[in-house]
């Protein structure tokens, strides 16, 4: 899946068995289990909650997917027609290219912005600075994400917000419009949002990654006279592809699933300007009741996104591990 | 001669990594400066009143308006107290079930235990999505809708999923001579993780531990449709209705034209961040890990 899944195999998955004295030979697998009776009480309270809440759920969602659904009414099965419904929609079309603008867009945003932040900050010498800069990375991050979204809201708002005050203290008042009510601009918008898209995770995880690698590559890279952006584009970034795929999968399923943003900022509006899949699934879901056709949104959503991390998984191959250490 | 070579390359290599360090410190400071203006405007804005939020939208003005983080609590405060906790009881439920399911993958031999251990952590792969709708189904069917429990249970039964990854790996790292020698003093498998593992595994369990705050402080979509009543909901949902109605009119007789409801609004907003103001102050480095692993668990 990513890098930081590949760890317990190297940290808990070998070690372990070999600190902990064999089984008993020829003991069969019954006879064994039995024996360790303890570890499966000890998980079964754990199983329990997971079959019930986090296994059955999403396997109900691809079953249901082909079925009329609503609470309090027998579900009847529909084959394919919540697909077909979907696809020869008016507004599919709309919902689909705006998820795939908002996709490319959080990849610029979410895992090359933050690369370039990252690279910097880590190049600087003087360390006092290093940690302050850190610092400041993280403030911006202490506020929920709810109240970014409605500050951004008011940001843009066309009587009181303050870009269109900025706009009009600089003489560009016929610049002014409503940001997020306007068709042309909504997307754009909601994109922009979180500028310069800076401080937050990534960044900090590129420079976890920076820190990672071996000191002596860098020493070899000055005495070679490898300096600035070729250092950059031939050591640096080989060096983080692991982060770089990690972070282009979050921005793969930012862009397909999370709708929060939009919700809050427009609402899928002006028209159908800003709607994306995820939000169409909880519109249906939640104010028309057409459970079964927003569990078949889901399941394409779910196929969408899985794909995508499978093909980002293929094409992003991180470097060689001996050169870290 | 030696010197006055020495003096001539020395600065003719290093003037323009002194340029590139300067600059870089520039181009770092503005993007942090610029990143920072939400967060000045909430704050500053959070002491205004009506007119000097109509009238001073960049500046600070005086006097500040502390009053407004009285009426703030007013109406934010049984929106945290709430979440507050939702998160505590879950959070200690899923902390007890991580740690158990950590020790047992990492410390006990048993048969199938890679299979049992996959497949929890297959559903991290599991996006919520896919699972929302018929989650949703699922917690009504139960009788769970509008019921605070559906708040807990989702951190109770999805938290270790995570939890358990992560406190596997750290509970591997344990010596094992420690375990021996308790076993040799006679101590049952719930002695080796209550007095052996839990102390030594403190540092995972909080960044386990922030990692879910933060994720209960922030859940939006899931109170939105489970919890009906506002006197359950959860902070983030209770501060988006409170936007909706300073701008639209609503709650608390605030109608749209009305200046003087965004200062108590805004420090409404800085009350919701303290939490996770204090949890940094408190427990910075796992804060800062627990961000980092949670951009891990894709």
């Amino acid at each position: 899946m990513t890098e930081g899944t590949g760890t317990p195999e190297q940290g808990s998955g070998a070690n372990p068995i070999n600190r902990i004295p064999a089984r008993p030979g020829g003991l069969s697998t019954w006879q064994a289990m039995r024996r360790s009776w303890q570890a499966y009480v000890l998980l079964a309270p754990i199983f329990i909650l997971l079959l019930v809440f986090n296994y059955y759920p999403p396997i109900l969602g691809l079953l249901r997917a082909f079925y009329r659904w609503r609470p309090g009414v027998e579900a009847s099965f529909v084959g394919l027609q919540h697909f077909g419904v979907y696809f020869t929609s008016p507004e599919t079309p709309r919902e689909l290219l705006n998820m795939f603008k908002l996709l490319a867009f959080f990849f610029f945003s979410g895992a090359v912005i933050p690369f370039i932040m990252a690279v910097l900050i880590f190049r600087i010498r003087d360390n006092e600075s290093k940690e302050l800069y850190r610092l400041f990375l993280i403030i911006p991050m202490l506020v929920p994400l709810i109240v970014v979204i409605l500050l951004w809201k008011q940001i843009y708002d066309p009587n009181l917000g303050v870009i269109n005050g900025l706009l009009e203290q600089f003489g560009l008042g016929f610049l002014a419009r409503n940001w997020l009510g306007d068709t042309a601009t909504a997307l754009y918008a909601i994109m922009f949002m979180g500028f310069p898209w800076v401080s937050g995770v990534g960044t900090l995880i590129y420079l976890g990654g920076l820190g990672q690698i071996s000191e002596s590559i860098f020493d070899a890279c000055e005495v070679d006279g490898c300096t600035g952006l070729r250092r950059t584009l031939k050591i640096d970034l080989p060096l983080v592809l692991g982060q770089v795929r990690l972070m282009t999968i979050l921005a793969v399923i930012a862009g397909v699933t999370s709708f929060q943003t939009i919700l809050v900022l427009t609402d899928g509006g002006p028209g159908f300007a800003t709607m994306v899949p995820g939000l169409t699934m909880f519109h249906k879901a939640f104010r028309t009741q057409q459970f079964g056709y927003a569990a078949s949104i889901g399941m394409i959503l779910f196929v969408i996104t899985f794909g995508a991390t499978l093909a980002v998984n293929r094409t992003v191959q991180p470097a060689v591990e001996d050169v870290r250490h | 001669m030696s010197t006055t070579t020495s003096t001539q390359v020395a600065p003719s290599t290093r003037r323009p990594l002194r340029y590139y360090q300067i600059g870089s410190h520039l181009f770092i400071t503005v993007m942090l400066l610029l990143s920072l203006i939400p967060t000045y405007l909430l704050i500053t804005w959070s002491f205004k009143n009506g007119l000097q939020y109509r009238w001073e939208r960049w500046a600070i003005s005086f006097p500040l308006r502390w009053r407004n983080y009285i009426a703030a609590w007013d109406i934010v405060g049984d929106y945290m107290i709430n979440t507050i906790i939702v998160a505590i009881i879950g959070l200690m439920g899923m902390l007890l079930l991580s740690l158990i399911g950590g020790y047992v993958f990492a410390r006990m031999d048993f048969p199938f235990r890679e299979t049992l251990y996959y497949a929890i952590i297959a559903l991290l792969m599991v996006p919520w999505v896919l699972s929302f709708i018929p989650a949703y189904m699922v917690y009504v069917r139960l009788g769970l809708l509008n019921n605070r429990l559906s708040m807990i249970i989702p951190e109770l039964a999805g938290g270790p999923i995570f939890g358990i990854f992560l406190m596997r790996a750290f509970i591997a790292g344990i010596p094992e001579e420690l375990f021996e020698s308790a076993r040799c003093d006679g101590a049952g498998v719930l002695d080796l993780i209550g007095r052996i593992t839990l102390p030594l595994s403190l540092p995972g369990l909080a960044t386990l531990a922030v990692l879910n705050f933060i994720g209960v402080w922030n859940s939006f979509l899931w109170p939105l449709v489970m919890i009906q009543d506002d006197e359950k909901q959860m902070i983030a949902v209770g501060l988006y209705k409170l936007a909706r109605s300073a701008t639209y009119g609503g709650v608390a007789g605030w109608t749209s034209q009305d200046f003087s409801v965004w200062g108590p609004l805004y420090a409404g907003y800085v009350i919701a961040s303290l939490p996770l103001v204090l949890l940094f102050i408190v427990l910075g480095k796992f804060y800062v890990e627990g961000l980092v692993d949670s951009g891990l668990k894709v």
